[in-house]
């Protein structure tokens, strides 16, 4: 008894999947398309496909020396623009505290009240990049650039804003495609008729910072 | 043998999971975390050979060629340079001139279009940043302006003029039109009208900040030195209108980089 259900069972499985093999040929026939279609069209290369990373995003943290307000930490972050492999946009903003002058320190006086010591400066120009590279021991290998800026900007110190000059130099490692660490000397120069006589203030700055590409 | 089978559909869930954080398309892209799904382009080298820089520029050195017939995948662009990956796994960067000379999937040129002066549909977009002199003293601006014809843009622009008594701020709205835009040396006019905001310096005189009205009319010239950026020089004129008897009358000089997009 259990023989005969045993192939009864059989015989119409047998016969299913004969019938749907045969269904699936008659479909394969009757459409003339692989029942699994590969989902691969030729790309055609265009721009909206391609990422292009020319802007770059940053911030840095530094020393500034600001002429007769001794030495402060000064923050600021940067936005460039390249053109080409050698030239590009830049323009940055920072903050810093003026400190007090040795007049104030000597003399127990004071010429300018907390607020009138915040420094605060934007300016814009461009850069040229001399690219190389940097190499430590072992397998390691980074890109890098050298770079010399320029540009304008205003600086707005002692309840005044004055318009500045700025030039300087610094070294950029490219750790990879989109991240990059600065090390930048920048002096800015401007105006200054705080003591009644005007004079050129002449500020360097110091600072290194970390930039990413987008 | 029952447990078996339960497990079955719990180790396809995760093999698939895996699959879809680890491949290769997910990783490849290096951006990944924007979750772009982009497809990575890829093209066939037809000239003899194509030089691999290990950075995008010149100055860094060749490390390796790809030969004719070798398909690149394209991953990212710097200025005229173009990140490849050979099927071997190799990275590195090519020009943008030698991309165009390469065919692309469909078995054509690869064409991106780049920008040129001359070519209105390639640029709508420009900005710049000037420095002068407005009346004697000095002044920085910026500006950002839209081409809705081959000749006609319009322009916003922000000013700080920064003088020994006080501190004026301009904001623009300039119609710019340029007569002959393929040339290279191209001359444009422009008028405009805005808002001046004067601050004077409280160590100096005792008066408040205000405001005025103002209208501008000028000429410049831009020239073009590469395919993206060029040089602009302007000349305005300026008409303040006080609440005064008289109005005031400026004349403003500018010159700087600018870029279109």
């Amino acid at each position: 008894m259990e023989n005969w259900t045993q192939r009864i069972l059989l015989k119409s499985t047998l016969l299913g999947v004969l019938m749907a093999n045969f269904l699936n040929f008659a479909y394969a026939t009757d459409t003339d398309k692989p029942l699994i279609e590969p989902d691969v069209r030729p790309q055609i290369v265009d721009e909206s496909l391609i990422d292009t990373e020319n802007f770059e995003l940053g911030v840095f943290a530094g020393v500034i020396n600001i002429e007769d307000f001794e030495s402060s930490p000064v923050y600021g972050a940067r936005l460039a623009y390249h053109l080409s492999e050698y030239l590009f946009f830049e323009g940055n903003v920072a903050m810093a505290e003026g400190g007090d002058t040795s007049f104030e320190t000597l003399g127990n006086v004071t010429l300018l009240t907390s607020s009138e010591r915040d420094y605060r400066y934007y300016n814009f120009g461009v850069g040229f990049n001399l690219p190389g590279q940097m190499f430590f021991p072992g397998a390691f290998t980074f890109n890098t650039n050298f770079y010399l800026v320029s540009g304008v900007g205003a600086t707005e110190f002692a309840d005044d804003n004055r318009l500045t000059i700025n030039f300087g130099g610094g070294y950029q490692v490219l750790v990879n495609d989109w991240l990059s660490v600065h090390l930048t000397v920048r002096e800015h120069v401007y105006k200054i008729d705080l003591i009644g006589e005007e004079k050129n203030s002449f500020n360097t700055e110091i600072s290194s910072g970390l930039s990413i590409f987008f | 043998m029952q447990k078996r089978i339960n497990q079955k559909p719990l180790a396809v869930t995760l093999l698939l999971l895996s699959q879809l954080v680890f491949s290769k398309q997910v990783l490849a892209g290096g951006s990944w975390f924007w979750l772009s799904s982009k497809p990575l382009a890829q093209v066939t080298v037809m000239a003899p050979f194509v030089e691999w820089h290990s950075g995008p520029a010149s100055g860094y050195p060749v490390f390796h060629v790809s030969e004719q017939g070798e398909k690149l995948e394209l991953l990212i662009r710097k200025t005229k340079w173009m990140k490849v990956k050979d099927q071997k796994g190799h990275e590195g960067w090519i020009t943008i001139d030698d991309l165009m000379l390469m065919q692309d999937a469909s078995g054509t040129k690869v064409s991106l279009v780049e920008p040129r002066f001359d070519d209105f549909s390639t640029r709508r977009w420009e900005a710049g940043l000037l420095a002068g002199e407005f009346e004697s003293t000095s002044v920085n601006a910026a500006y950002a302006g839209y081409w809705m014809t081959n000749n006609l843009s319009l322009e916003l622009w922000g000013s700080q003029v920064l003088g020994n008594s006080s501190e004026i701020r301009i904001l623009n709205l300039n119609v710019l039109h340029q007569p002959f835009p393929e040339w290279r040396l191209s001359p444009f006019f422009t008028m405009g009208a805005g808002k001046l905001f004067i601050k004077p310096k409280t160590t100096l005189v005792n008066e408040g900040s205000r405001s005025e009205d103002t209208m501008n009319v000028g000429l410049g010239a831009r020239y073009y030195i590469d395919d993206r950026y060029f040089v602009r020089m302007e000349v305005k004129d300026y008409k303040i209108f006080t609440n005064r008897k008289t109005n005031e009358e400026a004349t403003e000089w500018k010159i700087g980089l600018s870029v279109f997009f």
